[in-house]
């Protein structure tokens, strides 16, 4: 399970970064008092415009940044207290998060195993499991650098499982891959699903949120404005589809027309 | 700490399981010393043969009879002329024509044979260009030595008994005249070179597979990967420093053995023991040695890996890197270079340290609470600067994600 309590995140911005963002304030708050709870055996999905701060709650969770304000507990484990205990639990995934180019899949694969304590015997399981499903084998022995971005993608997220995780964290998990890619890697989220794991996604596409998700949590300016099941939302809008809830949910938000 | 094994692991699979990087950390940079090493020494052991072999172009002005039988007896090969243009000769010797001018005075031979008790010593004058080689060697070899030999010969024509001039020698007849310890002698040639060596292999080594651990893997996007496994930050930046010191101490092992094997070879044909420094060392001193390495490797990789981590590309950590490097180049020259025994507060200066005690081991001067302040300020300072990284790798500024 995954519990976040009153999440704020607060970046400082450096000048350079300030001039991008065409601010005098030095502060940036990227994630605004969320909370949300997501359990076992369902996908669960932040949904957002860019820059909503659904990244930030994920890396949050993952341990690799550190809440400004709030807690997080994954799978009991508080991730400032615990993060070990919590990477231990979680597959964190997302397109920025790449494998050393210098080797290859393989080496990848065993060297994560190796340092999620997989025992041999499980590795090698896992391994055909892993590879037979993203078609894998083939490429297994090539460097990472020879491989496409396709592939590439392919090997990211059979390594980040390698440990068979509990909670399954995945940032836009179908960005950059191909329609048949996609779908590989949906019906594997919802196949995790179905064996009992959480998964936590982020996303911007409408139609894969509307598809996969059990449940939907609707982010705006670092700040949940909506959560539900599909037909929740959408009844709660008023709306016929998710499109039009998001927008909706936008419209209010910012108040203005669309 | 579970995973420092496999971090380390991984470090060192990527340069020892890569042929091209293999070749370029450890042997191009061997092949490349002793090619230019022996390159430099062959050219200027041709450059000094062909200074012997050449024959001297002397002018000698005034030259009184027999000089000429006497350099001949004297078996020195050589082409005289006389002086006739004095601007000439000069000019000659100015561009390298002629190699050295030998003026008597005028009077030279009544002056010598007609010598009276208060009368004025005649002055031999010689000319060269020490710019020219061939001008210098005829210097060396005629104003000093074969005009030396010409004046005892007319000098024993002057006096009858030449042991009258002679109060004393020193040393004629002394083979035993040096008193030394031969370990420490041999101990203290190799002393001042050693850190200096020790110092550029063992940084070098490590220098630019250093920069790429930590700022690499951020340029590349793949130290995310490592942050959300279940190790602790400090395993990784450990198995980092671990990979990085088994680096630099093969490679200081491989540059030393090719170093040794080839110094004929670098030397022009000298071996070690021509040059003094043949050395045996106890095992008291071996060990002491290996230990202290080991702890000068483990400080200087953590060095290494600090700059890598705050740095943001390995273009930055090599930069800045480089000023660490010329800093622990002159603190390993200026042992080399210091005569005076070294104060026991100064066995407290980090690096500096490390240099004067694998002096002091090799020369056996090191005290045991000497080696130990070095061998304890190395390992805690490694120790507080793996903390630093550690730290530093909780950042989020810092590791850029």
């Amino acid at each position: 399970m995954i519990e976040i309590r009153n999440l704020t995140k607060i970046y400082k911005l450096n000048k350079k970064q300030m001039k991008e963002s065409k601010t005098t304030n030095p502060l940036k708050t990227a994630v605004d008092d969320l909370s949300l709870r997501a359990v076992p055996g369902e996908i669960y999905g932040l949904l957002g415009p860019n820059g909503a701060g659904k990244t930030t709650t994920l890396r949050c969770i993952s341990t690799i940044i550190r809440p400004t304000k709030g807690e997080i507990y994954v799978a009991g484990h508080e991730v400032q207290k615990e993060p070990e205990q919590v990477r231990e639990k979680i597959g964190f995934l997302t397109g920025d998060i790449k494998l050393d180019p210098q080797f290859s899949v393989d080496y990848m694969f065993d060297f994560f195993g190796k340092l999620h304590h997989v025992p041999q015997d499980k590795l090698r399981a896992r391994k055909e499991e892993l590879f037979d499903y993203f078609e894998i084998r083939d490429f297994a022995h090539k460097k990472i650098k020879e491989l496409s971005t396709g592939m590439g993608q392919k090997a990211a997220i059979a390594v980040c499982l390698v440990h068979d995780p509990d909670i399954v964290i995945f940032d836009e998990p179908t960005n950059g891959l191909d329609v048949v890619t996609a779908r590989g890697v949906t019906d594997y989220l919802k196949k995790l699903k179905n064996e009992g794991k959480l998964v936590i996604i982020s996303t911007h596409i409408m139609s894969e949120a509307e598809k996969i998700c059990d449940r939907i949590g609707v982010i705006i300016d670092g700040q949940k404005v909506a959560e539900g099941r599909l037909h929740e939302i959408l009844q709660e809008t008023g709306t016929g589809d998710l499109e039009d809830a998001f927008f909706e949910l936008y419209r209010e938000r910012k108040g203005e027309a669309l | 700490m579970g995973g420092i094994k496999q971090i380390c692991g991984k470090e060192l699979a990527r340069v020892f399981k890569d042929v091209k990087m293999m070749f370029s950390v450890f042997f191009l940079p061997v092949i490349i010393m002793i090619a230019v090493m022996s390159l430099v020494s062959n050219m200027s052991l041709k450059a000094e043969q062909d200074v012997e072999e050449h024959v001297p172009v002397l002018y000698v002005e005034n030259a009184p009879d027999g000089f000429d039988g006497f350099l001949k007896q004297a078996e020195i090969a050589y082409t005289l002329y006389p002086v006739e243009d004095r601007e000439m000769v000069k000019e000659s010797i100015l561009n390298g024509d002629a190699d050295l001018w030998i003026e008597f005075p005028a009077n030279f031979q009544e002056a010598v044979s007609d010598y009276q008790t208060g009368d004025e010593v005649v002055q031999v004058k010689t000319y060269y260009n020490p710019s020219e080689e061939y001008s210098r060697a005829a210097y060396n070899m005629i104003s000093t030595g074969v005009l030396e030999m010409y004046r005892q010969k007319l000098l024993a024509q002057r006096v009858d008994d030449m042991q009258k001039l002679t109060v004393f020698t020193v040393n004629s007849d002394n083979p035993d005249m040096v008193i030394q310890d031969e370990q420490k002698a041999g101990g203290k040639v190799l002393g001042t070179m050693l850190p200096y060596f020790v110092t550029i292999l063992l940084f070098a080594g490590a220098m630019g597979i250093g920069t790429d651990m930590v700022a690499g893997e951020k340029e590349r996007g793949t130290m995310a990967s490592l942050l959300v496994s279940p190790i602790k930050r400090s395993s990784i930046v450990l198995g980092k420093v671990f990979a990085l010191m088994i680096i630099s101490g093969v490679s200081s092992v491989v540059y030393v053995a090719a170093m040794v094997i080839f110094m004929p070879q670098m030397l022009g044909g000298s071996s070690g023991e021509d040059l003094g420094i043949s050395l045996t060392l106890g095992a008291g001193q071996i060990a002491m040695l290996a230990a202290l390495l080991v702890a000068i490797a483990f400080l200087y990789s953590a060095v290494i890996v600090l700059v890598s981590v705050f740095a943001k590309t390995v273009k930055e950590a090599s930069s800045y890197v480089m000023p660490m490097y010329m800093l622990v180049l002159v603190l390993g020259i200026t042992t080399m270079f210091t005569t005076s025994t070294p104060k026991d507060w100064f066995y407290m200066i980090p690096v500096y340290n490390t240099s004067l005690a694998l002096q002091g081991i090799l020369t056996q001067e090191v005290t045991g609470v000497q080696y130990g302040m070095t061998l304890g300020v190395t390992l805690a300072l490694g120790a507080v600067l793996i903390g630093v990284i550690a730290k530093a790798f909780e950042s989020e500024k810092v590791m850029a994600i």
